[in-house]
């Protein structure tokens, strides 16, 4: 530690060197535009760095400052804005009033441009060492999705996102391949210097191994609108200096601030509305009926008539004939009517309805010399597809800052956000999924509009009297009912703020002392109605459970920067600091699957004593950190950085961990500019090399009992924790390294940036299965290692570029990783990650492996010919053993970009490409077995067991071609567990995003709306996928964990289309 | 003013510096508030003794998914696949393998660890004895399975893969176990379980006769491929002072809360699904001789009860279905075969005409009066010991009518006088005393299926017409992960044993032709 302290005052010492001091005042002001149509540019940083004086542009652009009279002589002004070119320009000062102007042109990927980097520092792209990626507001909101993250989809390279499709569910996001065996592998995200909580309550493919909803993750409270930039900083390398929760890649978001108006209040809007339905849809049979072996009558749907208890579509060909149905009159008596056997063609369709998304957000800015802020209000509304689904999310910002003095000043944000969602549907294979019915269990004769007076009561047609009408009770509710008589609610109130204090020590040089925290509580209810068949004793009138989660995690930091020009060669970028973080979470739950009074869901109502759960997790780190960058001669920048962390999860004294970046960058166009030419404008190189260190899960390092809260008669329950804690963990490691070129040609037309990368954590901390003999099922442990080897690159174009006429921009992004298990704990090739839920599917970190093995059972087959085995049966055989059929890795990824605009039109278009991988479908799989699916009408094109179907193949003991006829149900029965017959390709090319915009006019816009730009836009989503699955949506997640790859009656992704009205200031 | 700042800026970084080295602080930070690092032995017996009966008379794959059909006590009327021994394979059987160990086998290690330590064998002895039953579950049911390495992940020399230990090595070492419990057991002490004990309320003397009729169990399991060891084990336990069960008031059983909760497992799983019915092998036993336990075991069919369309001219009132149907030939029997009797529901959904509705608390009985008299009438007949064979059997019939709450008198002495039921001696008497133990043995599907594989009683227990198995299985497949985890000792009881497979037969049934009850190769094949 000491040494550490030593370090840190020399480096300042460095920094701080005292700076001549001149006789004569002169001002030096100007107005600062864009080059293109000439907007004035608020916010835009004018100073003459080597002498530490400087202003930010007004929101007309202009700026002015006094220069200190001791100054004179030659000096550099230079202008720096986000998203623009940086100007500098050599002025002489004499006294004399220097009046400079600068017109910026707008940096795509220039090296000029300033971008926001670590800490929320304000770098040079020149002098940065890593690879990054920064998108602007504009970029990222360019059509409207429910979670932020999703804007970004196709975007940025290496960056692979997937949209969950249930709407408000969870958004995974992996930047260059998986890092963890078992734990986290989300981003950390930061929002104006604070860490928030990206939680994630979600779901899994089957009930038994998760929970039946998907929560969402909690990055989705930031409101799109108030973000001005947002960052990827892609490894390990670029984050170093975040800690131990970096190892995955930072998405660092800035918001919107206000600014010196002189007073005057600047507005802005933005409101979209959207309307959704789904981007892909299973295709159903229409020739066949419920029931089975051609087979139904309807007397109870409980088997009390024929085969009206099965939920599958195996029964008579729908050619009209007279049945007795659920809807028939006198149905459930003996006295039943047959009415006709007809197809419902729509009866899926028509459960769901249109979504609209509406959303807007005001917001209101400006201020004076000595203190500016701004604050929005926004709200979303989602009216879901499924019957009664809302989701809600209110956001309220507010930020503001405060010049005490002309030394200190003190910034402060504040986010409060109020997220909510009404009647979610379940995930996966669950009862609370309409679509496990619908996609799969179902009759394709039932005539869903019937379904909808669910209030009649199960008495109406034979049913139990306690249950809702329906047309099956052995399995399923009515899907209506359940969308109403079960409500699901969850809601988080949650604040975001942080409080920072400025001092400008000497020029170029800041402290501040800055702490934040993120705040949320989160609290859901899931009700379930009488006879509910997902969760609840029929015995009883309801079931309910109750889940509150309280998160408050902490962050302080003191920083101390400096930022100078030591000599004329030689500049430096130095900053140390200290952080102390804690993180508290606390979750209680009461749950009881029976209730007296039906409707009222009180602990108080409960019949069945409710299981009651708590659990506190508290963590405290604390760190320091410095890093130390120089810029030589303006080209060559090193940049190192260290920090230390103390952790509380790990044993005392093994509890910290120290890790070290170096990076540097060389613009070899400036070094050498005999480089320079026709072709090459700009070369830059660079190369990095990183460690993270991460610490372990909360309270593993001591053996627990666990009690259960219901009592065995009056009796208390213990239990042995059967995860054995590990009291000699130590840290786990991930190191990068990168090495990438920007490049920049034809005069700016194209530029290029591209890296290579290689990393691989080692030592994970993981709960690895043991032999569950030895009394536990796992055990803590340092084993195992990942590594990834990639490569991504970012191209754009501007193909024409005519300041008045036709512009057109392409971007292409690439990125290709490849991932692999290298090791796991001795004696362990495979871990779990996943699973089906039916034995036949699981998801594996497997030794030797990409992350992620799809491993399953394939067919048996001849080993001369390579023909399927068949059974005397008919049907063909499986082997005995797992194999793996595939990995949900891609082979790559990327996003294609278009940008055209003329005159006030823009046009913009993104497909977003994912090539490779696999995926597992049981909607697949069980929607052939059900018969409801289109493809299940093999063999029975002419009746119910006619043409039949000869499997081709061998007979297992003749070896002779197979002969045996067996009916399409046999067959499609037959295939349940031969999962390599519904292991899919993965792959899709979507047209994500699709903007046409006009923008009004400056003068129509100023003088109608009082805005200073204006524009309205159409927009549209998920417009089209090309995929080579069938039925289903290759794009799923039910959670931010790493059980990814196994679709289960999962909702395809909405498309929408839509409206966008933006005023801005 | 410079140094000032520079002074503040130091002593900032120095703040965060002794923050950051106070590591005492984050030690307490990580001890866990929710749950202690130890728990009094009695919570964690009555712990282990739930979840153990929920796992072996449960709707799960060592009850009423597995061993409950494979024995052909119920059949599938829904699901039949599992009835095909579809769901049975090491993939499904996982969890139960696991989480025996880790549920119970583990928990009940803990109270015999924490007893021993403070030499309470009131407390350890009741946790040894269950450790046996289920042990021997496990072998009964994979054959070699972890024994003497077993439950010490967390030992000072941790075994995290621990090895497989041949049957005949557990069978020895479950009667070193037993005898040891049962002699500990007699010295008594100073703390018994008491109410945290569901079986017998921490009563030491039942306990004891409960540890010696196990023994007998197991003594008589070696009976065809070990006859001398059975009869001295077998004679052991007799003579240890402890004595066996004498009479019902002995079961060991447990009763269930009831609540909601803790509901008995096949009457929480018949709250909702209505996929099980007697099977015919059993009605076949039962229907013929109007055994007054049949209306116990299963209900009038629902045809019988209320005879709609699609039902038959005259429906049985009781009868049973065929095992391992195809699915849609087992549905359309669902309405003519007789659903499990009244005692195992507690809703009015699928027990047609029901009025107690009392399920949810019946006991689930894991060892009887009736079995220790079908054990010691066995070994009559066998003339291991001195007793009257013909005596035992019809003690053991009347002690599991009384179980079973049948009181009618009359009835069972006309049961018992009719010419297929009244004891016969010789080899036909064992065969009626394997198939009355077989009857008896209703719900307890793992002892059930032990005990036919033993005697092939009843011969009629066959793999149903859409088995994908002609055999009926002999045991189930290890566990996937302890393949994946464990290989090297998987592999090596596989070598010993024999392949991972549902034909090969564990070490007490490797000998069949020494069974005199053992039909020949037909015993068990479709």
């Amino acid at each position: 530690m000491r040494t550490f302290i030593k370090f840190v005052t020399a480096l300042l010492a460095v920094a701080i060197v005292p700076a001549a001091y001149a006789q004569q005042p002169t001002t030096v002001s100007g107005q600062v535009t864009a080059s293109v149509g000439g907007t004035p540019l608020a916010g835009a940083q004018v100073a003459i760095s080597t002498l530490r004086v400087g202003a930010m542009t007004d929101a007309e652009g202009r700026y002015s400052f006094t220069v200190p009279a001791s100054a004179t002589g030659e000096a550099t002004l230079t202008v720096r804005r986000l998203g623009y070119v940086s100007r500098s320009v050599q002025v002489a000062l004499t006294g004399a009033p220097i009046r400079q102007d600068f017109a910026l042109e707008v940096g795509a990927t220039a090296l000029a441009e300033v971008v926001v980097t670590a800490l929320g520092l304000e770098r040079e792209r020149s002098k940065l060492g890593t690879a990054q990626q920064q998108l602007t507001a504009g970029e990222v909101n360019d059509t409207r999705a429910q979670n932020l993250v999703q804007q970004i989809q196709g975007k940025v390279a290496g960056v692979q996102i997937t949209s969950p499709g249930t709407q408000g569910g969870s958004v995974n996001v992996i930047i260059r391949g998986q890092n963890s065996i078992t734990q986290n592998n989300q981003p950390l995200y930061i929002v104006d210097g604070v860490a928030v909580s990206n939680a994630n309550r979600g779901g899994a493919p089957f009930v038994g191994t998760g929970t039946t909803y998907d929560y969402g993750n909690a990055v989705s409270d930031i409101n799109p609108d108030d973000i001005e930039t947002l960052t990827v900083l892609k490894g390990p390398n670029a984050a170093a200096i975040y800690g131990s929760r970096a190892a995955n890649g930072v998405i660092l978001i800035t918001t919107r601030r206000g600014r010196n108006t002189d007073g005057r209040i600047r507005t802005e809007i933005n409101t979209n509305i959207t309307f959704e339905d789904f981007s892909v849809f299973p295709d159903f049979q229409d020739l066949y009926g419920q029931g089975s072996s051609g087979e139904f009558e309807w007397y109870d749907g409980n088997y009390g008539g024929i085969n009206d208890g099965t939920d599958e579509s195996w029964g008579p060909r729908l050619d009209g004939r007279p049945i007795c149905q659920f809807t028939s009159p006198g149905a459930g008596t003996d006295n039943c009517q047959p009415t006709p056997w007809v197809a419902h063609p729509d009866n899926v369709r028509d459960f769901f309805r249109t979504g609209v998304t509406a959303s807007t957000t005001v917001g209101v800015s400006g201020g004076g010399e000595r203190a500016y802020g701004r604050i929005s209000f926004g709200a979303d509304n989602v009216a879901g597809m499924f019957p009664n689904n809302l989701f809600q999310r209110r956001n309220v910002s507010l930020s503001g800052t405060f010049k005490a003095s002309e030394r200190m000043s003190v910034d402060g944000s504040f986010h409060y956000i109020r997220n909510s969602g009404r009647n979610r549907t379940g995930v996966g294979y669950s009862g609370r999924n309409p679509l496990q019915s619908m996609f799969n269990w179902f009759g394709r004769q039932v005539d869903i509009e019937a379904l909808r007076d669910y209030s009649r009561g199960g008495a109406t047609n034979g049913g139990p009297s306690n249950a809702e009408f329906n047309w099956n009770y052995s399995y399923h509710n009515n899907p209506f009912w359940q969308q109403e008589k079960n409500p699901q609610l969850d809601d988080r109130d949650r604040l975001i703020g942080s409080v920072a204090l400025n001092y400008r020590v000497l020029e170029g040089v800041h402290a501040q002392l800055r702490t934040g925290s993120d705040i949320y509580r989160f609290g859901v209810q899931q009700l379930y109605g009488e006879r509910s068949q997902s969760y609840g004793d029929w015995a009883y009138a309801g079931a309910f459970r109750f889940l509150n989660d309280y998160r408050n995690d902490n962050n302080t930091d003191l920083t101390l920067s400096a930022n100078r020009r030591l000599t004329d060669w030689l500049e430096t970028n130095v900053v140390a600091g200290g952080n102390l973080r804690r993180e508290y979470f606390n979750t209680n739950s009461q749950q009881t699957p029976g209730i007296v009074v039906p409707e009222v869901y009180n602990p108080s109502n409960a019949a069945i004593a409710p299981t009651v759960t708590q659990q506190v997790q508290r963590r405290h780190v604390q760190g320091v950190y410095g890093s130390a960058a120089f810029t030589i001669n303006g080209w060559w920048t090193i940049e190192g950085t260290a920090r230390n962390d103390w952790s509380s999860t790990l044993p005392a004294g093994e509890n910290s961990y120290f890790y070290p970046s170096v990076n540097t960058s060389v613009v070899l166009t400036d070094a050498f500019p005999n480089l320079q030419g026709g072709i090459l404008t700009s070369l830059k190189v660079r190369a990095a090399s990183a460690r993270v260190g991460s610490d372990a899960p909360v309270y593993s390092l001591a053996p627990v009992f666990l009690g259960e809260s219901n009592r065995f008669g009056t009796q208390p329950q213990y239990r042995l924790d059967p995860t054995l804690a590990n009291a000699e963990l130590k840290p786990e490691i991930t190191r990068s390294d990168e090495i990438g070129a920007e490049v920049t040609l034809l005069d700016n037309r194209v530029t290029l940036d591209a890296s290579v990368y290689k990393k691989s954590t080692r030592d994970q901390i993981f709960d690895v299965e043991i032999s569950g003999a030895s009394g536990f099922n796992r055990k803590w442990i340092n084993a195992g290692e990942i590594s990834n080897k990639g490569i991504e690159a970012l191209l754009s174009v501007n193909v024409f570029q005519n300041p008045t006429g036709f512009t057109w921009t392409t971007t292409f992004n690439f990125a290709k990783n490849r991932s692999k298990v290298v090791d796991l704990a001795p004696g362990v090739d495979a871990i779990l990650l996943g699973s089906g839920g039916f034995g036949d599917v699981r998801v594996e970190a497997r030794r030797g492996e990409p992350y992620g093995a799809i491993r399953g059972y394939k067919f048996r087959r001849d080993s001369a010919t390579g023909q399927l085995l068949i059974g005397n049966n008919g049907r063909p055989l499986r082997e005995a053993n797992l194999s793996t059929l595939g990995t949900v890795q891609p082979d790559w990824t990327g996003g294609w970009g278009n940008q055209f605009s003329f005159g006030n039109f823009s046009f913009n278009t993104l497909l977003d490409i994912k090539v490779g991988g696999k995926l597992y479908s049981v909607t697949q799989m069980f929607g052939e077995y059900a018969g409801v699916l289109e493809s299940s009408l093999r063999g029975r094109e002419e009746d119910w067991d006619s043409p039949g179907i000869v499997v081709p193949g061998l007979n297992v003991n003749t070896r002779q071609p197979n002969t045996v006829n067996i009916t399409a149900e046999r067959y499609f029965h037959g295939l349940f567990g031969f999962t390599e017959n519904y292991v899919y390709d993965a792959g899709y090319v979507k047209l994500r995003e699709l903007r046409l915009t006009y923008a009004l006019p400056g003068n129509w816009a100023n003088r109608i709306l009082g805005a200073r730009a204006a524009s309205i836009a159409f927009t549209g989503r998920n417009l089209v996928t090309w995929k080579d699955v069938p039925n289903i949506d290759p794009e799923f997640a039910y959670s931010s964990r790493n059980d990814q790859g196994i679709e289960v009656n999962m909702s395809p992704n909405p498309r929408s289309f839509g409206m966008n009205l933006r005023l801005v200031p | 003013m410079r140094y000032r700042w520079l002074g503040l800026a130091g002593l900032g970084v120095a703040a965060f510096a002794w923050g950051a080295c106070n590591t005492d602080d984050l030690v307490r930070v990580n001890e866990d508030p929710n749950n202690p690092t130890t728990a009094p032995a009695p919570p964690v017996f009555t712990y282990a003794t739930r979840v153990s009966m929920q796992r072996w008379f449960g709707r799960n794959p060592m009850n009423m998914v597995g061993p409950v059909l494979t024995v052909q006590q119920l059949a599938e009327s829904q699901y039949p696949d599992e009835d095909q021994y579809l769901r049975l394979d090491g993939t499904v059987t996982d969890a139960s393998f696991i989480n025996a160990y880790t549920g119970e086998l583990k928990n009940f290690q803990a109270v015999v660890d924490a007893g021993k330590a403070t030499d309470e064998p009131l407390i350890w002895g009741p946790a040894q004895v269950m450790r046996s039953l289920l042990f021997a579950h496990m072998t009964d049911v994979w054959g070699d399975v972890p024994y003497s390495q077993a439950l010490q992940g967390d030992a000072a020399e941790a075994i995290i893969l621990p090895a497989y230990d041949p049957q005949e090595d557990i069978y020895a070492g479950l009667f070193n176990d037993l005898e040891e419990a049962a002699a500990a057991m007699a010295s008594g002490g100073t703390q018994d379980l008491g109410d945290a004990d569901p079986i017998y309320g921490g009563d030491g003397s039942k306990w004891r006769r409960f540890a010696n009729s196990l023994r007998a169990r197991y003594a008589m399991r070696l009976a065809n491929v070990d006859a001398p060891t059975a009869q001295a084990e077998l004679n052991a336990a007799i003579s240890d002072p402890g004595g066996l069960i004498e009479s019902n008031a002995d079961n060991a059983q447990i009763v269930w809360p009831g609540d909601g909760v803790y509901d008995n497992p096949w009457s929480a799983n018949n709250k909702s699904r209505d996929d099980h019915r007697l099977s015919k092998t059993l009605a076949d036993q039962m229907v013929p001789f109007n055994d007054p336990r049949l209306g116990v075991y299963a209900q009038p069919t629902q045809c019988f009860l209320n005879p709609v369309a699609g039902c038959p001219a005259n429906p049985p009132k009781y009868a049973g279905l065929v095992n391992g149907l195809e699915a849609n030939d087992a549905a359309t029997f669902a309405k003519v075969t007789s659903r499990p009797g009244e005692v195992f529901y507690s809703t009015p959904d699928f027990c047609v005409d029901c009025q107690s509705l009392n399920g949810a608390t019946f006991p689930n009985f894991i060892m009887t009066y009736a079995e220790v008299s079908f054990i010691l009438a066995e070994a009559a007949e066998r003339s291991w010991i001195t007793g009257d064979a013909a005596e035992l059997y019809e003690q053991g019939i009347r002690a599991s009518m009384e179980q079973w709450g049948v009181t009618d008198q009359a009835a069972i002495d006309a049961y018992l006088a009719r010419p297929e039921i009244a004891y016969q001696g010789g080899t036909p008497g064992l065969r009626q005393i394997a198939l009355q133990k077989w009857i008896a043995l209703y719900t307890d599907g793992v002892e059930g299926w032990s005990e036919w594989r033993r005697t092939c009683v009843p011969e009629t227990v066959k793999p149903g017409p859409a088995a994908i198995f002609n055999t009926v299985p002999r045991r189930y497949q290890y566990s996937v992960r302890e393949h994946s985890v464990n290989s090297a000792n998987v592999q090596a009881a596989i070598a010993r044993q024999g392949a991972d497979e549902f034909a090969t037969r564990v070490y007490w049934d490797t000998e069949p032709e020494a069974a005199p009850t053992w039909p020949g190769a037909s015993c068990g094949v479709r």
